[in-house]
């Protein structure tokens, strides 16, 4: 996990600096293309659009929800014991969220439920309230998160849509390419190593563009 | 008390942990009675009703409740078995109707939150109707892959969960032959 403070610089205008909070997260600091955090559900959860948007969403709550409730207790919080705190708020609301939907919104959770405790081991989440949350206000933390979740959910549609496209030949389970191909799909790429074969492409295709922070 | 003093070093731990410890509790006894309800009533009806649609009631046909009589206006016109066999991630739990010809009207295979462990992408798309549909109308003896004889296509990727499907059925109604008959 990088631990990197994302305050703005002496010179930079406040405008300018509450609005690149939001933006930065979906290229210029891409959690999983840029930052590289976040890495595992991205590589685990993508095996189709569906399921990957599912992690996207759910992880995103989270992460709105931690950064938020982090941001608004960080003078209270004491340096030393910050990250067990910080784990303890993150997993009560991975926990609540579970319940919740599962009580009140049985089909969602047929669809997410294997994904809603994998975001306790999502780092993105713990990364932004030790390197954004504590040490910026509310609404700053509040356009963080959105920034974050923006980016990562829009990585893990990208590779979903991608490994399904090509390891099944449809997407959201409907058809796309024609059914030759999908009688014999190049099922490699839903296979674990077509994800880190994916992710690699996709990160030198970023580095190629120019599109991390400099 | 200072931010830094270790006293509250102890206290803003155990606070969180207090606060969190009781949203918790108090979340899941409001959410408990509707997620049993969730899982135990409401999977089994939509699970029965996907298996035998036009039946209209059921009643437990062994004791361990894994065989059902399905009835409309008090006629049987069927039954429905719950089995379960090894699969790749673990045990792959299929539900199936039979009518009283003993072919199989429709299947379910249980979801990843009933607990089923096979790979997404793979092994999971046997919960899916592509998969599912072929084994309407199949009697016992059809119930094989079609690369072991049988008439059932594995998925591609996925033999193992196919298999695990097609024979724990095949077992299945071969074990409850008796009950499966007409009366």
């Amino acid at each position: 996990m990088k631990t990197q403070t994302n305050r703005p610089t002496a010179n930079s205008r406040q405008r300018t600096a509450k609005f690149d909070y939001l933006l930065s997260g979906i290229i210029k600091e891409n959690p999983t293309l840029i930052l590289m955090i976040g890495l595992c559900p991205t590589l685990a959860t993508t095996v189709s659009a569906r399921d990957a948007l599912g992690m996207g969403v759910a992880a995103s709550f989270v992460l709105i929800c931690s950064n938020i409730v982090i941001s608004a207790v960080r003078k209270l919080v004491p340096e030393s014991v910050r990250i067990p705190i910080f784990i303890i708020i993150i997993s009560t609301f991975v926990t609540l969220i579970d319940y919740l939907i599962q009580a009140y919104q049985p089909a969602l959770y047929r669809a997410l439920g294997v994904f809603i405790p994998l975001i306790v081991v999502n780092c993105i989440i713990l990364g932004r309230a030790e390197a954004f949350a504590y040490h910026h206000g509310i609404f700053d933390s509040l356009l963080d998160a959105i920034g974050k979740s923006l980016g990562f959910t829009l990585v893990l549609f990208i590779m979903g849509s991608l490994r399904e496209i090509f390891g099944a030949g449809t997407l959201f389970s409907k058809p796309v390419l024609p059914a030759a191909y999908r009688s014999a799909p190049m099922l490699f790429a839903i296979f674990p190593p077509g994800a880190f074969f994916l992710i690699g492409l996709l990160k030198a295709l970023v580095n190629k563009l120019g599109l991390a922070r400099r | 008390m200072k931010r830094t003093s270790p006293l509250w070093t102890v206290f803003s731990l155990f606070i969180t942990c207090l606060i969190a410890g009781f949203a918790l509790s108090q979340v899941y006894s409001l959410t408990k009675s509707r997620i049993d309800f969730q899982r135990n009533v409401l999977a089994f009806q939509e699970a029965f009703a996907q298996v035998f649609p036009n039946a209209e009631r059921f009643e437990p046909a062994t004791p361990d409740s894994l065989v059902w009589l399905a009835f409309v206006k008090g006629e049987r016109i069927g039954s429905i078995i719950k089995v379960a066999k090894q699969g790749y991630g673990g045990l792959v739990p299929v539900t199936a109707g039979i009518d009283l010809d003993g072919k199989i009207v429709a299947i379910k295979v249980a979801s990843p939150s009933e607990g089923l462990k096979e790979t997404p992408g793979l092994g999971l798309k046997a919960t899916e109707e592509d998969f599912r549909k072929q084994f309407s109308g199949k009697t016992a003896t059809q119930l094989q892959l079609t690369k072991d004889g049988g008439t059932i296509q594995a998925i591609t990727g996925a033999t193992i969960t196919s298999r695990a499907i097609t024979e724990a059925l095949r077992e299945g109604m071969e074990k409850y032959q008796e009950i499966l008959k007409p009366q």
